[in-house]
């Protein structure tokens, strides 16, 4: 079995495409056994704002292919041909350590931002919920929160992650100054936007309004920030009274169209509106940028931005990436010595019944023994079978830890070694 | 007599003009109710004086600029009171009232006064009128700047291409205020200094002063500063248009400017 994985992000894909291609989190579990359905073993879908990804444990006579119609399947009116060129694909330790640099947020639009690492956990839990999760692909996974933690801890990537709401608040500072006496409004209650709404609280905003589908949530976000939960369908009423809006909901069209915020301006009297979009798909018409007095930023505007930062992580981002490199080669050999443990497993099992076998059938014709002799003969066997163990077994183990990623490595001792000692034969 | 009903009505469209100054800065319509009561007498008082004319002449009375402006203004004093009365149309003061006042004062510059009760009045009167002009000026050109700030800072904003190296401009918010307050101020010290001009020259150089193509320039350079603060205050102009008018204004300053050295070199030459 080896581990296969594809999908965009948002260095290969732009949010439009992003957008037709991200899952609603009510349609992963459908999704998930479509590719099981066509062949794959186990099953993954990471599904955000900036990446759709699909990794799956493949046999090793399955082509890698399914996992692709899985991504462009969920395209809605895409063609494949839109989708290849913005598609990566990974097989083996590149899979691995593409998980794992995921993990660590060594990939993500801004480096370092922690949210990943929950969104991977809650990928891994509806993927379980599905069955979708076996030996391969947790121990995939295990290795890749191992590896973040440690990246968390052992680099500074984490410490100056400068968050997609960080750059938004450093944007309300350029068009409003002080962002005293301003109010907020929270379009969608997820983790996105509550990271924004401390940091907006931070800044020292004056009022936080929620709006949230489900209102339980919203009341929620609006108890911890003393804010205001608002009706969803009070919207377009509320619209005018606040200064920044901060979208991040999971809806399928526009919830603030280009007529909506216009009218709000208008009702502001032109006082200039700062809208940041950070859903996928997006939750504001692109067409707002274009009022006068709006000023609309989406995710890539955002990434553009936190381009500077980027620079100052790179030191932190190489240790990281050696970080990942060590632990990529640590799972790998521990997968590829897993796969040889049955043929050990075998080789000491085939051994201790011959050695069974051949003890019983002299051993009643040497006659009564004391119980000293008896220990004797048994230790004396079972030291034969081990030293006889021991070359072959050394061998493999030899093999397994100086694993170059090719997948035939190591496989001809193996073979040689089942073939000598019959492991294969039919009882 | 006529002239001085008519000078009585530019002094009482004086109020409006004070009340319009005072609601550009502070949005407050309290005032509102007492200059519409003068301005109303003033109506009346203009009304009086031409009328009056009318009688002593035999024949309306549209025989020279002054005489057409006092009755422009006189027309739309009415008509304001018109649309007033059904539709409570205040915020047309902000523009009507100066408007209003400084027609009716051009008109009641027809007949020349005496000339100056002494050199130092006349000399006092014209600091007065340089140095609001000039204070006018420092704000619109401070206003100006400012606007040229803003959009630069706007474009930066729309096109999201913040350079943080560069990024040294107020925020957007800030010069917005910066441009409204200065703006305002100007169009408080133009205007005085407006006023002001306009009764020195009219009691220094008599009737001719009207044909003086300076005070023509600053004249337009005034309407148009006060079309500007009408839309602001109006329909909310503010932010890019907002920018851009400020440095049209300014421009037409400059013409001004001119219209003071240049103009009056070549005129002489």
């Amino acid at each position: 079995m080896r581990l296969a994985l594809a999908g965009v992000n948002h260095s290969t894909a732009p949010v439009e495409l992003r957008e037709k291609l991200a899952f609603r989190l009510e349609e992963i579990p459908d999704a998930l056994r479509a590719v099981q359905a066509k062949g794959a073993r186990e099953a993954l879908i990471l599904s955000t704002c900036n990446r759709v990804e699909i990794a799956a444990a493949l046999e090793e006579d399955v082509a890698a292919d399914l996992l692709v119609e899985g991504i462009v399947g969920a395209g809605r009116g895409l063609t494949s041909d839109q989708v290849w060129p913005h598609l990566y694909l990974f097989e083996q330790g590149e899979a691995i350590r593409h998980v794992f640099r995921v993990a660590s947020s060594l990939d993500s639009m801004i480096v370092g931002e922690p949210q990943i690492l929950g969104q991977l956990k809650q990928a891994m839990r509806q993927a379980r919920d599905q069955g979708a999760i076996g030996s391969l692909l947790d121990a995939v996974l295990r290795g890749a929160f191992a590896t973040a933690k440690r990246v968390r801890t052992e680099t500074e990537i984490g410490q100056n992650a400068v968050s997609v709401s960080y750059a938004a608040v450093e944007l309300a500072r350029e068009i409003f100054g002080s962002l005293n006496k301003k109010r907020v409004l929270i379009v969608g209650a997820g983790k996105m936007s509550e990271g924004a709404v401390r940091h907006l609280v931070h800044a020292g905003v004056a009022q936080i309004l929620i709006a949230n589908r489900t209102p339980e949530r919203a009341n929620g976000l609006a108890r911890l920030f003393q804010g205001q939960a608002v009706a969803f369908d009070a919207l377009p009423q509320r619209l005018a009274e606040v200064d920044i809006v901060i979208a991040s909901a999971a809806a399928p069209g526009y919830i603030l169209t280009r007529d909506l915020v216009r009218r709000a301006i208008e009702l502001r009297k032109n006082q200039p509106m700062f809208l940041i979009d950070i859903a996928v798909p997006r939750n504001i018409d692109p067409e707002v940028n274009n009022l006068e007095h709006a000023f609309l930023y989406d995710m890539d505007d955002l990434q553009r931005l936190t381009e500077r930062n980027r620079e100052g992580r790179r030191q932190s981002a190489e240790h990281a990436e050696n970080i990942v490199a060590e632990e990529v080669a640590r799972l790998e050999a521990r997968l590829r010595e897993r796969d040889l443990v049955p043929t050990i497993v075998g080789l000491q099992d085939q051994l201790e019944a011959i050695r069974r076998e051949v003890l019983e059938r002299y051993r009643s014709r040497m006659g009564s023994l004391t119980a000293d002799q008896e220990e004797m003969l048994d230790a004396l066997t079972r030291s034969l079978i081990g030293k006889i163990a021991h070359g072959p077994i050394s061998e493999i183990r030899r093999h397994a830890a100086a694993y170059t990623g090719d997948p035939a490595h190591g496989s001809e001792v193996v073979s040689a070694v089942r073939r000598m000692f019959k492991l294969d034969a039919e009882p | 007599m006529s002239v001085f009903w008519l000078r009585t009505a530019a002094a009482l469209y004086s109020c409006g003009l004070l009340y319009a100054l005072i609601y550009v800065f502070r949005k407050s319509t309290r005032l509102f109710t007492p200059a519409l009561i003068a301005f109303g007498a003033g109506t009346l008082f203009q009304f009086v004086a031409i009328v009056e004319r009318w009688v002593e002449s035999g024949r309306l009375p549209l025989n020279n600029f002054y005489e057409t402006s006092s009755l422009c203004a006189l027309l739309i004093a009415a008509l304001f009171l018109l649309a007033y009365s059904y539709y409570r149309v205040a915020v047309l003061s902000v523009c009507l009232f100066p408007l209003v006042f400084f027609m009716t004062l051009i008109g009641a510059t027809e007949f020349p006064v005496g000339g100056w009760s002494s050199q130092q009045a006349r000399s006092v009167w014209l600091l007065i009128h340089i140095s609001t002009v000039l204070i006018g000026y420092a704000a619109l050109i401070l206003a100006a700047v400012a606007s040229l700030y803003y959009l630069q800072q706007e474009r930066r904003l729309k096109r999201k291409s913040l350079n943080p190296t560069s990024s040294r401009l107020p925020p957007l918010a800030t010069l917005d205020r910066v441009i409204t307050q200065s703006m305002n101020m100007g169009f408080v010290f133009i205007t005085i200094g407006t006023a002001t001009g306009v009764i020195w020259a009219f009691i220094d150089s008599g009737t001719r002063w009207i044909l003086d193509p300076e005070i023509g320039f600053f004249l337009f350079t005034w309407a148009f500063y006060l079309l500007m603060i009408f839309l602001r205050v109006s329909a909310g102009w503010r932010g890019r248009r907002m920018a851009w008018l400020a440095v049209s204004v300014l421009g037409c300053s400059v013409v001004t400017w001119a219209a003071h050295f240049s103009l009056r070199s070549l005129w002489l030459r």
